[in-house]
């Protein structure tokens, strides 16, 4: 299978050199690196620019509304668990209209993954601050919200208890592709994030300037230890690579979460789909 | 027109008049009123009578004063009735929460504490027989300190006054008790010894058909009905007066393979039902006034991208947060109007639990065939009530969703059949994969911004709801005789009340849509026809079912009664509204 068996025909709309190319192409390798048929496929996203994302790939899709991806998923994965359900969507549909909804799509550990396409801009509205611009930019460009502190999404769904945390750059399609195929295999919700340049809205050279900022973690970094992970993303850097990966049958690392030996993943409950007809 | 009449047995052979006694018990958080309800309904249901019960609380749901309000009798009943025959009363200071829901009358027997000194207030109204009094609370030093339970007396004292054995009321509980039988055994004697008395005075005997009923709120009817009609997935939020929807089906829906998820909030409890349902799995959500408030965007959607659901209001008093266990109609607007851009839905209203499952099923069928949001109308007084019922088994077949084959063609959303609804794409179906979106889109579910698409796309969506009005021209009752000449338009709730109230006046019928829209238009001015009066009547401080009745069809000289909510309407109230000058006439 190839990544272009599970395109559509529909030309993507995004802006020439925009990040999200990059994505839809290591979103569809890691699906056909996977084997997963189209019709066995589903990608669901709210509003924004990535969230055009699903026209543009071969499966039962759902473009839906402004920050709501996630529960609607959640009610797809849940009644038909065989589908691989994949949500994708930006740092403003995901962090903040739709941000209530996802400490507890990781608290329900539905086995969806979720590919958040930060660029750190309201890029479909034209160029308004999102929950994740830096401080400086909204100074220097007169955004709103300049005296509001950026969001680590990244910490904050490590503090909500997710099973598998990835953080990836747009830039770079081999490491994109192998995030993307762990997170669908991983068997409960999984949380990538993309660090993704906006070439209309963010200043020149931004692409390149979050790469600067990145780093891969290293071969000895231990991707089960939950301490070690929330230390990694708490500098100003961006730690590249799998960040969390939760053994399978271990309980959530969360505060306010229960150590019980008896606690079954929700996947391995919810194996088969709910009769259609 | 068939619309589906009901002619009352109170019409059809006045000789046989319905016997039913009504039965009121008041005391504060902790006595354990709702309790004695719950059983003396359980035992009324056992011998084959018929009944219903409410219940009434304070402000904050839990704690304080509370009081049911109980009426049993030899039919069907789904109006609590007008005057009290027995009022139990522990504390009469408590008696003042509850204006408007006990009225005595020249018989009833009235009991209360023995040592209370309390004055009965004025609206109580009187009765010339003797009060009876008993010493329920136990007191140290004038001080009243916790004693036997109150609750096991006041059921002895109703038992024996209506001639019930103590064997009736010890299998009651044993039933409600099952999981701690000590309990039961550790309370009879406080029973017995109330029960015992001598000199407890006698009131009218029922006697039932004695074959046992069923006890079902309509909460739980309306879950139950869901069941029945193919729901294999909910999600909802805690939310008064709806929760008991989530709760029976968190209890009975995985028994029948489906599944259920308490949302964070009603955004995502509406998402996961239309994430449910565009994975081709029968879904729903139940809330009430503020949660649909939430849903409203995600009910766009669902309408939009043509994915079925059903969506249950139960509706309480008031906007914001207005009074959450009370009962009002005033969704109406929401439910038929709410949203951004124009988009069709079908909304459905609930007279009474027995009629709850029907309409469930109804929905279904409507949300399956037409693949767009129904809305179903219920409410506190509904929702909360217990009513008795007979068992029901339905058999007919579940609705079931137009599933797209290769042969339906390549367009999801195709504009040139001669039909509004298209085969649904079910997940999984080889070669069916598409996009659905709440973005406007053309034929193939791809973005537009094309103005004439829109136009073409709204039309295809908007004719569902001609093939609905077509399908549903009937989905209307009337009460009374056909040639009475005064005419009552109302909606859900309001028919228990009215249904009494015809078969005590019978210049009267009723007209009362079940399904309010698309509305029944047609059997309505059928059914108006050689009339001289008509009068709209609804729980809605703007009338807004008068004023949305106007938007359809002539109603000069219709007069409105409408106020807000918080009791339901006493045939007393109707009667005394009837008889004013008509002061708001022509309100439109």
């Amino acid at each position: 299978m190839k990544a272009k068996d599970l395109r559509t025909e529909l030309q993507p709309v995004w802006c020439t050199g925009c990040g999200d190319f990059g994505v839809l192409k290591g979103l569809t390798q890691a699906l056909a690196d996977l084997e997963v048929a189209p019709e066995k496929l589903a990608v669901i996203s709210g509003i924004g620019c990535s969230s055009r994302l699903p026209g543009y790939v071969k499966a039962y899709s759902f473009n839906t509304i402004h920050g709501r991806a996630l529960p609607i998923a959640t009610g797809l994965k849940t009644a038909r668990p065989e589908l691989t359900t994949v949500v994708v969507g930006g740092d403003g549909d995901g962090f903040s209209i739709g941000l209530g909804h996802l400490p507890h799509a990781i608290r329900r550990d539905v086995n969806l993954t979720y590919v958040v396409m930060d660029n750190g801009i309201y890029g479909l509205t034209k160029g308004q601050a999102s929950p994740t611009t830096e401080l400086e930019s909204k100074r220097s460009r007169g955004l709103g919200g300049s005296d509001e502190q950026p969001l680590n999404p990244v910490l904050l769904v490590l503090s909500s208890g997710c099973g598998f945390v990835a953080r990836t750059h747009a830039g770079n399609m081999p490491h994109m592709r192998e995030m993307f195929r762990q997170a669908i295999e991983y068997p409960g919700f999984s949380f990538v994030h993309v660090l993704a340049g906006c070439v209309t809205y963010q200043p020149r050279g931004y692409s390149d300037q979050l790469l600067q900022r990145s780093y891969e973690l290293p071969q000895e970094y231990d991707t089960t230890d939950a301490g070690a992970a929330i230390n990694a993303v708490r500098d100003g850097r961006f730690a590249l690579g799998v960040i969390y990966r939760r053994p399978l049958g271990a309980a959530a690392v969360a505060a306010g979460a229960t150590e019980d030996e008896d606690w079954t993943p929700p996947d391995a409950v919810l194996k088969q789909d709910l009769p259609t007809e | 027109m068939e619309t589906r009449t009901e002619v009352l047995p109170a019409n059809a052979a006045p000789e046989t008049p319905m016997r039913s006694l009504v039965i009121a018990i008041a005391g504060s958080g902790g006595d354990g009123v709702a309790l004695i309800g719950d059983l003396l309904l359980k035992m009324a249901a056992h011998q084959g009578l018929y009944g219903m019960l409410v219940q009434s609380y304070g402000p904050q749901i839990r704690g304080g004063e509370s009081a049911v309000v109980l009426r049993i009798g030899d039919r069907e009943i789904c109006y609590e009735g007008d005057d009290t025959d027995v009022l139990v009363c522990f504390k009469v200071s408590d008696l003042k929460r509850f204006r408007g829901s006990v009225h005595l009358h020249d018989d009833s027997l009235l009991v209360l504490e023995e040592k209370d000194e309390g004055v009965l207030p004025d609206w109580l109204g009187a009765t010339k027989r003797p009060v009876f009094r008993h010493p329920f609370a136990t007191f140290d030093g004038g001080v009243e300190v916790a004693g036997e339970p109150k609750n096991m007396m006041a059921l002895a004292l109703v038992c024996r006054a209506l001639g019930w054995p103590e064997s009736l009321a010890q299998q009651a509980l044993a039933e409600r008790f099952s999981h701690k039988p000590a309990l039961v055994e550790r309370n009879m004697p406080t029973f017995r010894k109330a029960f015992n008395l001598e000199n407890v005075p006698a009131i009218t005997k029922l006697i039932g058909h004695g074959v046992p009923l069923v006890v079902e709120t309509g909460n739980e009817a309306v879950a139950r009905g869901a069941m029945a009609a193919g729901l294999r997935f909910f999600a909802g939020y805690p939310i008064t007066p709806s929760s008991e929807v989530m709760e029976t089906l968190i209890d009975e829906l995985p028994a029948v393979g489906g599944r259920i998820v308490q949302a964070e909030d009603e955004i995502s409890a509406l998402g996961m039902v239309v994430g449910a349902s565009f994975g081709g799995v029968p879904s729903m959500t139940a809330t009430s006034g503020p949660g649909l408030s939430l849903m409203t965007e995600m009910m766009g959607l669902s309408s939009m991208a043509e994915i079925p659901t059903v969506i249950v209001d139960c509706q309480r008093a008031g906007p914001a947060t207005g009074m959450p266990s009370r009962t009002e109609q005033s969704d109406l607007y929401h439910a038929i109007y709410g949203g951004h851009g124009d988009f069709p839905r079908a909304v459905l209203g609930v007279f009474d639990v027995v009629h709850a499952r029907d309409v469930m099923f109804r929905a279904f069928e409507l949300a399956e065939n037409y693949q767009l949001p129904v809305l179903v109308l219920s409410d506190a007084y509904v929702a909360q009530r217990r009513q008795i019922r007979d068992g029901v088994t339905d058999r007919r077949d579940k609705p079931r969703r137009w599933r797209w084959t290769p042969e339906d063609g390549p367009a999801r959303f195709q504009l040139s059949g001669d039909h509004p609804v298209n085969a649904f794409r079910v997940p999984g179906t080889p070669g069916g994969t598409y996009m659905a979106a709440g973005i406007e889109h053309t034929e193939d579910g791809n973005p537009t911004a094309d103005a004439g698409m829109h136009q073409k796309m709204s039309e295809k969506r908007f004719a569902k709801l001609e093939g609905i009005a077509d399908d549903t021209r009937t989905w209307a009752r009337t009460l009374g005789k056909a040639d009475a000449t005064r005419g009552i338009v109302a909606w859900g709730s309001s028919y228990g009340m009215l249904r009494e109230w015809v078969a005590g006046n019978p210049e009267y019928r009723v007209f009362l849509p079940e399904i309010l829209h698309p509305f029944p238009l047609e059997a309505f001015e059928e059914w108006r026809k050689g009339l001289a009066e008509t009068t709209t009547v609804e729980l809605s401080f703007q009338g807004q079912f008068h004023r949305y009745l106007c938007s359809l069809t002539d109603m000069t000289a219709v007069r409105s009664i409408a106020r807000s909510g918080g009791l339901p309407m006493s045939m007393r109230e109707l009667g005394s509204l009837l008889a004013a000058p008509a002061a708001k006439k022509e309100k439109a």
